[in-house]
This record gives C-alpha cells, sequence and structure tokens, in this order.
C-alpha cells in the first residue's frame, strides 16, 4: 500500500504535477505525523499507519495563494482517508479550493489506533472509502461501525442544569490557544470572530461565559460543516470533549434538514439554504 | 420580603413587522410587560444566533426574535434563513443547558399589535418562573 503512495508521489513530483505532496512521516517519538514532500527523492519518508490520525487538509489552506504574482496556486498532492474527503468536498463547495488544483490520493481506512485501541470517532465510523479520490488505495475493509449518538443522548437526558455544571467544567479548563480552530479544515475565515474587536464579540479575557461564548460559536459555524474528523478534540490540549458538540448539531442537521456533510461538493450546507414549504419545529 | 424577580428580557425584532407591531401595542395602549429590552434588526435574518448568544453571554435571563410570518419578509427571504438557523440554534442553546423556554422565536406582523403584548407578557411569565440564570 505505501509503496503504492510513494510510486504516485514520486511521479506526481517529477512529472511537475504537484509542487508539493502532503502526507505523513514518522515523527521523532514514534507517532506519525505531517510531511510535506517537495522533492521526489523524498518520497521514502512517506508512511501509512494507524496512527495517521490527522486531518490533512487543514494545511491545503496555505497553498491557495500563488507563489507568484499572476501564477496559479500551485498544484498539490494529498493523502486523504474517509473522514478527510468529507472535509475536502466541504472545502470545494465552498469555493476555497478548485478540485483540479488538488491530487487527491485516497486511503481506506480500517479505523486509526491510539496505543493499540480503536479511537472513538473510528469505532463509530460508517465510512471506510472516502467519498472523493483520484487513486484509491488499498482494500476496502470488512467491518464497518455504526454511529449511534450514545453519549449525546445520555447528555440529552441530563437536567438543564446539569448540562450547564457540565458544559461550565469543561469549559472551565479552556486555556483559550485556539487549536481546536488552527486544526479545523472548516474554520478559515481570515478574521475570526474571536479575534474581531469591531464589534468585541468576545472578550479577551480567562473567563468562563466569554469560553463558552467562543465554543457555541466556533460549533455553530460548523453547523452542517463539520465532517466530524475530529482534529479539534484531538489539537485540544486540555481535552475538551468537543466531539459532544459537534456530534448534538450533526445529529440536529440530520434530523432536522437531513443533511450529512461533505457526501458531495454540490449540495448547500442546510444553513445556507432553505426551503419555503417545509415545517421547521421552532 | 425579597423583591420579586424581575427577569431581563432581550428582544431582536425586524424592522418591518414585529416592531411595527409592537409600536402598535404601543399606540394602541395595550399593556405589556416592562422586562423587554427591543433592539431593532433590519429582518429577523439579521439577528444573528450570535446576538442572541451574545445577550445571553452578558446576562439576559431571556431573549425573543421576532420577524414577519413566512412568505412576508420584505427582503423575500431573511426569515426562512432566520427559521432555520433558530431551529437548530434552539437546540445547541438546550444543549449548552440553557432551558428551551428562555428562547422564543416567534413571527408578529405589523398588525398584530395585541398578539405582541400578549406574546411578551406571557414570555415574562415563562422566564420569571425559570428565574434567574446562572451562567451561559
Amino acid at each position: 500500500m505505501i509503496e503504492q503512495i510513494r510510486d504516485k508521489a514520486r511521479e506526481l513530483l517529477e512529472g511537475k504535477q504537484v509542487s508539493c505532496f502532503i502526507g505523513y512521516e514518522q515523527g521523532t517519538r514514534g507517532k506519525a505525523r505531517p510531511a510535506f514532500i517537495y522533492a521526489p527523492q523524498e518520497v521514502e519518508r512517506l508512511v501509512w499507519d494507524e496512527g495517521c490520525a490527522h486531518n490533512l487538509t487543514t494545511y491545503l489552506h496555505q497553498f491557495k495563494n500563488p507563489v507568484k504574482r499572476g501564477e496559479p496556486p500551485p498544484r498539490v498532492g494529498i493523502m486523504v482517508k474517509p473522514c478527510d474527503a468529507r472535509s475536502l468536498n466541504v472545502l470545494f463547495h465552498e469555493k476555497q479550493l478548485d478540485r483540479a488544483r488538488v491530487y487527491i490520493v485516497g486511503l481506506t481506512c480500517g479505523g486509526m489506533k491510539d496505543d493499540g485501541q480503536l479511537l472513538a470517532r473510528c469505532q463509530r465510523c460508517s465510512e471506510r472509502v472516502p467519498v472523493v479520490y483520484d487513486l484509491l488505495v488499498g482494500e476496502k475493509p470488512g467491518t464497518v461501525g455504526q454511529e449511534d449518538y450514545a453519549d449525546v443522548a445520555e447528555m440529552e437526558g441530563m437536567s438543564p442544569r446539569e448540562r450547564l455544571a457540565f458544559w461550565a467544567r469543561e469549559f472551565e479548563r479552556c486555556i483559550r490557544c485556539y487549536a481546536c480552530r488552527q486544526a479545523c479544515p472548516a474554520c478559515y475565515c481570515f478574521e475570526c470572530v474571536a479575534e474581531q474587536l469591531d464589534p468585541p464579540w468576545m472578550g479577551i479575557a480567562i473567563d468562563l461565559p466569554q469560553k463558552q461564548f467562543f465554543h457555541v460559536m466556533r460549533a455553530y459555524h460548523l453547523a452542517g460543516r463539520c465532517a466530524g474528523c475530529n482534529a479539534c478534540e484531538e489539537a485540544c490540549p486540555m481535552e475538551i470533549p468537543l466531539s459532544l458538540l459537534n456530534r448534538k448539531i450533526a445529529k440536529e442537521v440530520e434530523a432536522l434538514f437531513g443533511y450529512k456533510t461533505g457526501q458531495d461538493a454540490i449540495t448547500p450546507p442546510p444553513l445556507a439554504t432553505f426551503k419555503k414549504e417545509e415545517e421547521v419545529p421552532l | 420580603m425579597a423583591a420579586e424577580f424581575e427577569p431581563q428580557i432581550v428582544g431582536f425584532l425586524c424592522r418591518w413587522c414585529s416592531y411595527p407591531g409592537a409600536d402598535l401595542a404601543g399606540t394602541s395602549r395595550i399593556h405589556y410587560s416592562p422586562s423587554l429590552r427591543i433592539i431593532r434588526v433590519p429582518c429577523s435574518g439579521r439577528a444573528d444566533p450570535l446576538l442572541v448568544l451574545k445577550a445571553f453571554q452578558d446576562g439576559a435571563d431571556g431573549v425573543m426574535v421576532l420577524g414577519c410570518h413566512p412568505a412576508d419578509c420584505h427582503y423575500v427571504e431573511g426569515n426562512y434563513h432566520a427559521r432555520r438557523r433558530y431551529a437548530l440554534m434552539h437546540r445547541l442553546l438546550e444543549y449548552m443547558g440553557i432551558e428551551k423556554d428562555r428562547l422564543l422565536v416567534e413571527w408578529v406582523s405589523a398588525a398584530e399589535g395585541g398578539r405582541f403584548a400578549q406574546m411578551t407578557t406571557e414570555f415574562t411569565n415563562q422566564v420569571k418562573e425559570l428565574g434567574p440564570r446562572g451562567g451561559i
């Protein structure tokens, strides 16, 4: 499998079809980390294993602008898992990326592991083949998970006061490093509400209401756009369960509007469109 | 005797239907709850759900978002967008621990002064029953 990826990366780089190939390499502490390959002889660095949990599509934003004025932006090759492919579709739909400027090496995925344990999101994942790719690598794994929102339902069973206390406890830990935002492929605004000073949406203090505001705002801005790659939660140094928040919205979006994020690059996300005759329970 | 809890309610009222509706309630001398602080917005579609969140962050006990009835929007489609946004925001706020009854999203036309007054009073009582809000 990895040889096939390396061969393709080499071919693309040698043929100058892409200026950079984004993949994974072995990190210094034994875990995979993102790698940016610019020269064909460096493709040997590429790896593909069960530790390749990062969503690399976040880095595509760095290749949106031309290197030299007047030139088209550079073409990029990238390795994507099924979850990352969904976020690619979000970016294509939002015209953040031109489909023709990305060469997608799709990877069939049996789930990512940490310390031999399948990640929670991978246990729930029912997609094993990317929804968009130029080259598909690997065989389709037999087993698939099922998203049942068990933990979200558990939260919904609490009383509002209990939920308030739960989130206060979680967000109390937030240090406002904004790693969740930076890791997210769908969070690409040049000026984020979190930093807007006019109007000052949010204060800059380490203060619970402000932190809560930030997190609700972040989750809400991703409503119907979150591909569920869980990069935010994995980037969080304080281990705040952001997936509980994101998946609640995903669940409601699916229930209210029958929409699943990133299945194609054509259907607009639910909050960008409406139907006149629909019944929306307020 | 402890003073009765008087909730602070922020209302985002659409400039074309609900605000004139509130105006009509006033000119008709219909009494409605004084707890409501009205903010006039161009359209219910302009009342960004973040404004509601901001109101809650700054200590509001309840928030009302009132707009034109569906199909009556001055800007043709603003309230359809608002409808979708608030359907989701409502559920999200509830999930975050803000009781469902603290947010009211309704459609009020410029002719519905009486309905506006009644709605406002009912909503105020509803929020009064819930008591002051702690946290976001």
